[in-house]
């Protein structure tokens, strides 16, 4: 399929761009620091004593996995949120710089379908959202795992759904970009729908502010369809943290992501579909 | 079998309940290309050539009439696998090294195994040595070259060519020229849009004029310029006319001017001969041949403005 073309191209030249080298100089630094100035001691499976950058940390000593819970939650809260608003910003630029003038032309008279166009940027993306979660979680799981023993994959899946999220999100964003060709509205609405997905991932608590009636209904009409965010990155956490999760609230909010994110790739190939360059 | 075909093509772009009725590309062209020909589209900015361009690759759809390529409808990828477009300003990956862009345009044009055809499409336009650099290092006529090569990937049927020589250099075109040759010579139809009239006039054998969305003119290149048969010859009065007509000399623009066909010197000294004897007295004789600004000019209503400027 061409569209695995389009999206090794994306990766290809991301790879070139400075906001992507200083997320991979950034990450490796990161983990290059913890894994050289955090000392953990663990005996008989329990974390006796901590240090970092030679200072000593108190802790009770306690099974590792479960002193390593609350590390793993806030770095599925840092991936989640740290994650979301690096893609909005780095990546707003890949829909734009596809309908360059003189490269869409150039694209549109090879033998490829416009969706493919379209869907390889979107895998493109995703994959670049799936490997820089990788690379951090799976970098943190392998520093914590050697110093501690304790090897668990729930960051790993946390930061796939944090990807996951991302990948929804920036297919409203691809839908800006082909219907205005701007870099700066495709960050817009990206940012905009981040913080629309934390309000709506509170809409129960937050719609008991408004009065009941017709505020409360448009509120509650507006929230239903946007990707509830703060919901999604508090499963991350739970499921980091491994702490239990609602499998079936869990299950809804995915479905309610890929059919946002769907939704929103199709009517971007809808647009992109119908539109002269 | 015809390359291009378009009947009754119409463009508008914009336009609708707010914008009024928008503005008009496109308005009514027709053109038929056979398959080999080697076609130069020229006219002022403006004139739609870029749009016409635009309709045959099916990157703008027509609000109105036909457009065929290579006898398939141009949103078709089957017709598109077989056409090499170079647009007038190629937008190139600047981290990109030439073998990896043409690598890239190849996949996409479905070309297994494109290795080989990529470093022979490298040496051909002259870029050979450069295979490791950055495509973002590259002069612009570097960059022309590497568009050319991307659009000959494949050996394509139909080569549709936007100002194929811009930012290169003189021995650069010629080199272009040898190639845009060599494709024809292997069968290739050849489509090409450009300022330099002069380039599409040693390159091109039919020639089309584009004015408003409109094509004025169009023929192969010796009726529209006049031909190397064809002579303009000059007469003192007095002179009579009549008699020369009936020689098959036919008036030409100026006093005592006439245009005659004469298919070699021997035809031609024997006409002047039979003039002679009519009382006309040659006193000028020049090949009927003008260049294509001359061309343009007139059928855009110019020629007048240019003889006084």
């Amino acid at each position: 399929m061409k569209s695995f073309v389009v999206a090794r191209d994306l990766l290809r030249e991301a790879a070139s761009r400075r906001w992507f080298l200083a997320l991979g100089l950034g990450i490796t630094l990161g983990l290059v620091v913890i894994g050289l100035s955090l000392r953990m001691d663990v005996v008989d499976g329990a974390l006796a004593a901590t240090r970092f950058f030679g200072k000593s940390v108190n802790t009770q000593i306690r099974a590792a996995d479960l002193a390593l819970r609350p590390v793993f939650v806030a770095s599925s809260y840092l991936i989640f949120y740290g994650g979301l608003l690096f893609g909005v910003v780095a990546c707003a630029d890949f829909g734009p710089s596809l309908l360059a003038p003189g490269r869409i032309e150039h694209l549109l008279s090879l033998p490829v379908r416009r969706f493919e166009l379209i869907v390889g940027t979107f895998l493109g993306v995703l994959a670049l959202a799936l490997l820089g979660a990788l690379y951090g979680a799976g970098g943190l799981v392998l520093i914590f795992g050697v110093k501690t023993g304790v090897y668990s994959g729930r960051l790993i899946v946390s930061a796939l759904l944090a990807s996951v999220t991302f990948s929804a999100i920036y297919g409203a964003m691809l839908t800006v970009a082909i219907a205005a060709r701007s870099a700066a509205l495709s960050a817009a609405s990206g940012g905009a729908l981040v913080l629309l997905g934390i309000v709506a991932g509170e809409r129960e608590r937050i719609s008991e502010f408004f009065d009941p009636g017709i505020s409360r209904t448009i509120f509650r009409g507006i929230t239903l369809f946007l990707p509830r965010v703060s919901s999604l990155a508090r499963s991350a956490g739970e499921i980091a943290g491994a702490q239990p999760v609602d499998s079936a609230a869990l299950t809804s909010l995915l479905l309610g992501l890929v059919v946002f994110g769907l939704a929103a790739l199709s009517l971007g190939i809808h647009l992109f579909e119908r539109k002269d360059f | 079998m015809l390359a291009i075909e378009a009947r009754g093509l119409r463009k508008t772009y914009g336009g609708g309940f707010s914008r009024g009725a928008g503005k008009e590309a496109l308005a009514g062209l027709d053109l038929a290309i056979s398959e080999g020909a080697a076609f130069g589209l020229i006219g002022l900015n403006g004139a739609g050539k870029t749009t016409f361009i635009k309709a045959l690759l099916g990157v703008v759809r027509p609000s109105a009439g036909v457009v065929r390529v290579l006898g398939k409808d141009p949103e078709d990828p089957s017709a598109r696998a077989k056409i090499g477009y170079l647009p007038e300003r190629l937008f190139l990956p600047h981290a990109f090294t030439p073998v990896q862009f043409l690598a890239s345009v190849a996949r996409l044009k479905g070309i297994s195994e494109a290795d080989d055809e990529v470093r022979r499409q490298i040496g051909r336009v002259g870029l050979s040595g450069e295979e490791g650099r950055r495509i973002g290092g590259f002069s612009k006529g570097m960059r022309q070259r590497l568009g050319l090569a991307a659009a000959l990937l494949g050996g394509p049927m139909l080569l549709v060519l936007d100002e194929p020589t811009d930012g290169v250099d003189p021995l650069g075109r010629a080199e272009i020229r040898r190639i845009l040759a060599e494709e024809r010579a292997r069968g290739a139809t050849l489509f090409l849009n450009s300022h330099l009239l002069s380039e599409t006039e040693r390159v091109c054998d039919r020639i089309g004029i584009l004015s408003g969305g409109r094509l004025l003119r169009e023929g192969p290149i010796e009726a529209l310029c006049g031909s190397e048969t064809r002579y303009r010859v000059r007469f003192a009065p007095p002179l009579d006319a009549a008699a020369l007509e009936a020689l098959g000399f036919r008036p030409g623009e100026g006093d005592g001017v006439f245009v005659v066909d004469a298919p070699d010197p021997t035809a031609l000294n024997d006409l002047l001969d039979r003039a002679r004897r009519t009382g006309a007295r040659l006193v000028g004789l020049t090949h009927d041949v003008r260049d294509l600004e001359d061309v343009l000019a007139e059928a855009l209503g110019q020629g007048g403005e240019r003889g006084h400027a």
